[in-house]
């Protein structure tokens, strides 16, 4: 499976059951990036990857559901009990500090990823956004 | 007064907990029938367990992490205070020159569009600011200029009523991350986030012993940013005397009148040139002043501690 996540300076996710930011050039991204593609979620996340014009497969399982090929939009809870199944990892960093309650977990050299790729964009309301691509 | 770390607070803490639970206040603040609440002056004992609001004796001591969640992170905003068109408001001073409360229903027709401009002419209360190790304080200088309702979301520049004297620590860690949290989700919703931020002073401390924020989002009902903290107004590895605002390192024996070495270290009023390009400043009759090109020059009168702190540096030849 695939995973996408955006952290903030902190590796933070979500602070008090929310998500930390939003950006719509980064949803867009990730429209472009799973075109054709399984794209699975929380619940959570369902309403705003639906405002973006994505139309991702709901489950609170979606996790442990994926196969080998899907992909998954995560934002609140930890990966590391999954690393086994990761094949690919997306980060997007805000390059921002928000508050937060609930951090990343998984390093991902510990999955035996390596970065490959990573680029920097300007997003709708954020400077500088930097996408981190991890490979196996 | 200097701010009196009780140990009384894990009692407090732990019957504001059970308070929470048992009336309900971890629900929308649309439920809370909290009073308006005084930037001020203390809430009683049956006000915190009614809403959930701790004073400044119910908050625990800081142990190194830049705030604490109040009210299971709950605001108590009222169904009257919500609003649905933006604006903003800010307490006057209080007799010791001191910000109070101040709340916001932020949007983006109220956010600014222009940089910031210097907010050095403000003096707020408590306001000794002194230079240290920039390993230990990042940029240097101990206190910020700190806006209650932050710059990029109501553009307040120079309003002394809505400028704190705060440590680095409080501005950077402690309170611009929430500011960021709903200056994000305004400008990508277009929806209003009811913001309030209220200094908490111990007594007739001159400088705040850190500030209370509540945010929620309104079209969303809290489903976008919700939250209740408090952002202590510190700087691990300094001591701070809060009834003055005097400072020194941990563990040294405070300095007896900071106010004088203030006076010869840059905090009389004079009269600079700036270069608004170049960010040095000039006195008036430099050579450099005079090659400044008209439309980065500005004249300036305040202190040369005030432009230190708005990033300008002292030119190297006329070494005002």
């Amino acid at each position: 499976m695939v995973v996408i996540v955006c952290l903030d300076d902190r590796e933070g996710m979500m602070f008090n059951g929310r998500r930390q930011s939003r950006d719509r050039v980064l949803l867009a991204d990730v429209a472009a990036m799973t075109r054709g593609v399984c794209l699975r979620a929380a619940p959570c996340s369902e309403k705003l990857l639906r405002e973006h014009g994505l139309s991702p497969v709901i489950g609170e399982d979606f996790l442990s559901v994926a196969e080998e090929g899907d992909w998954c939009f995560l934002e609140d809870r930890g990966l590391s009990s999954y690393r086994d199944k990761l094949e690919r990892l997306v980060i997007y960093r805000w390059n921002r500090h928000y508050p937060g309650d609930l951090f990343w977990d998984l390093e991902p050299g510990e999955a035996g990823l390596r970065l490959t790729q990573r680029t920097e964009f300007v997003g709708s309301s954020h400077e500088t956004i930097t996408k981190e691509i991890f490979e196996k | 007064m200097k701010w009196i770390r009780s140990r009384a607070w894990t009692v407090l803490v732990l019957l504001l907990t059970l308070c929470v639970l048992l009336s309900g206040c971890a629900q929308a603040p649309s439920g809370s029938d909290r009073d308006e609440p005084d930037g001020t002056s203390k809430q009683s004992e049956t006000q915190l367990t009614v809403s959930g609001f701790a004073s400044i004796e119910g908050i625990p001591d800081y142990s190194g992490k830049a705030y604490v969640v109040l009210n299971n992170n709950q605001p108590t905003f009222t169904k009257e205070e919500i609003k649905t068109t933006s604006y903003e408001f800010y307490s006057e001073l209080d007799s010791l020159g001191r910000c109070g409360v101040t709340h916001a229903c932020v949007g983006e027709d109220i956010m600014p569009t222009e940089d910031r401009e210097s907010i050095s002419s403000v003096k707020p209360s408590g306001w000794v600011n002194n230079k240290y190790d920039s390993d230990l304080v990042d940029g240097g200088y101990l206190y910020n200029r700190c806006h209650l309702i932050g710059f990029q979301l109501t553009g307040e520049n120079a309003n002394k009523q809505n400028l704190i004297t705060g440590t680095r620590y409080l501005n950077i860690e402690g309170m611009l991350p929430f500011e960021n949290m709903i200056a994000d989700y305004v400008k990508e919703t277009g929806n209003h986030v009811m913001f309030r931020v209220t200094p908490k002073y111990a007594g007739n401390n001159l400088l705040a012993s850190g500030v209370q924020m509540e945010a929620w989002s309104v079209e969303d009902d809290g489903e976008g940013v919700c939250f209740n903290v408090f952002a202590y107004n510190v700087q691990p590895g300094i001591a701070i005397n809060y009834a003055t605002g005097e400072n020194w390192l941990s563990g040294e024996t405070p300095a007896e009148t900071t106010d004088t070495q203030a006076s010869t270290t840059g905090n009389e009023t004079k009269d600079y040139i700036l270069n608004t390009k170049t960010k040095k400043f000039h006195l008036p009759t430099c050579s450099s002043a005079a090659q400044t090109a008209e439309t980065n020059k500005q004249s300036y009168t305040g202190t040369r501690q005030s432009l230190i702190d708005d990033g300008y540096a002292p030119c190297g030849t006329c070494k005002p």
